[in-house]
């Protein structure tokens, strides 16, 4: 077995596929028979380890902020990870922290979203000194079912913030323009 | 499936069989490596000084410049990467967590595990 580049490598996307196990039995033969012989496709899939492998290390030491869903952060919790949640009606206001036996701070922001198509954030930043940070993100991913939008922010940036106030507007955007679907206040003191 | 064939003697190339068993063996150890969650939370718990070391470096993957790279994406791909890598969930699962249909994700995964291995410096085929 040599390094010699494959001939016919298998496409990255079905490595992910097999790696994920979404892949039929039938499916997946062929491409472990190929692996057993081939130390090229062999390292692409241990490229692929070590990026599910760096990603994992970075969600869990909270270097990742992520828009995430309900049974995302029960999985979170099974893996026994701590979480403080803070849940949140629209146009209420929280005090919030985050403690150093945290693992991670989530907030989930209750929100009517049925028949909405796209949800933007627009996000506020307060630090008290006199200056205001604003940005957008845009298209946040959500399941309308669940009615609600779970963000999880970086522990680690959140750790370095001193007291502030983080608010959010949720709103919907369509054709027709955009329209207000909720505002969420954080007031952070630090833990 | 390759041991059942030549168990029945149907076996094209049985002087693979070296190059097969090497590959089980790293495919053995791919999955110690899928199973070492159990050994980053005793890392996180009580190793302090092993996180330490770590923190630069997982498995040869530069954890800031990740980290980054993952800034990087657009909202829904980092959604998608991380419930896909974290979680290891399939693109069916993803979908029904999202409201979106299963290629959708899977197109969204596709172009954001791209976008992440050119930001990290490989996305050679």
């Amino acid at each position: 077995m040599t390094g010699a580049r494959c001939a016919e490598p298998i496409e990255f996307e079905a490595l992910v596929a097999y790696w994920v196990g979404e892949l039929p039995s039938a499916a997946e033969a062929p491409i472990e028979e190929h692996l057993f012989g081939c130390a090229h496709c062999t390292r692409r899939v241990e490229e692929l380890a070590a990026l599910a492998h760096g990603i994992r290390a970075v969600v869990r030491r909270g270097a990742v902020q992520a828009v995430i869903t309900p049974p995302f952060l029960e999985f979170m919790k099974q893996q026994g990870m701590r979480i403080r949640e803070y849940r949140l009606a629209p146009g209420e206001r929280v005090a919030c922290t985050i403690r150093t036996d945290d693992d991670a701070v989530v907030s989930r922001m209750q929100v009517a979203l049925a028949g909405v198509k796209r949800v933007d954030a627009l996000h506020s930043l307060d630090l008290g000194d006199g200056h205001q940070r604003q940005w957008r993100v845009e298209d946040l991913p959500f399941d309308p079912s669940t009615g609600e939008v779970l963000a999880l922010p970086s522990a680690q940036e959140l750790r370095k913030l001193p007291a502030h106030i983080f608010r959010v507007r949720l709103v919907a955007t369509d054709e027709s323009g955009e329209r207000t679907l909720g505002e969420y206040t954080f007031a952070h003191t630090p833990g | 499936m390759t041991l059942e064939r030549l168990r029945d003697g149907r076996l094209r190339e049985p002087e693979r069989i070296v190059s097969f068993v090497l590959g089980m063996c790293r495919l053995v150890v791919l999955e110690i490596r899928r199973g070492s969650w159990r050994r980053e939370k005793l890392l996180a718990t009580w190793g302090d000084a092993a996180e330490a070391v770590e923190d630069s470096a997982v498995l040869g993957l530069d954890a800031d410049k990740l980290a980054a790279c993952l800034e990087a994406l657009a909202e829904r791909e980092r959604t998608v990467v991380v419930m896909t890598f974290f979680a290891e969930k399939s693109g069916d699962e993803v979908a029904s967590e999202l409201g979106l249909t299963a290629g959708n994700v899977r197109v969204i995964r596709h172009r954001a595990i791209a976008r992440l291995r050119g930001c990290m410096g490989g996305g050679a085929s």
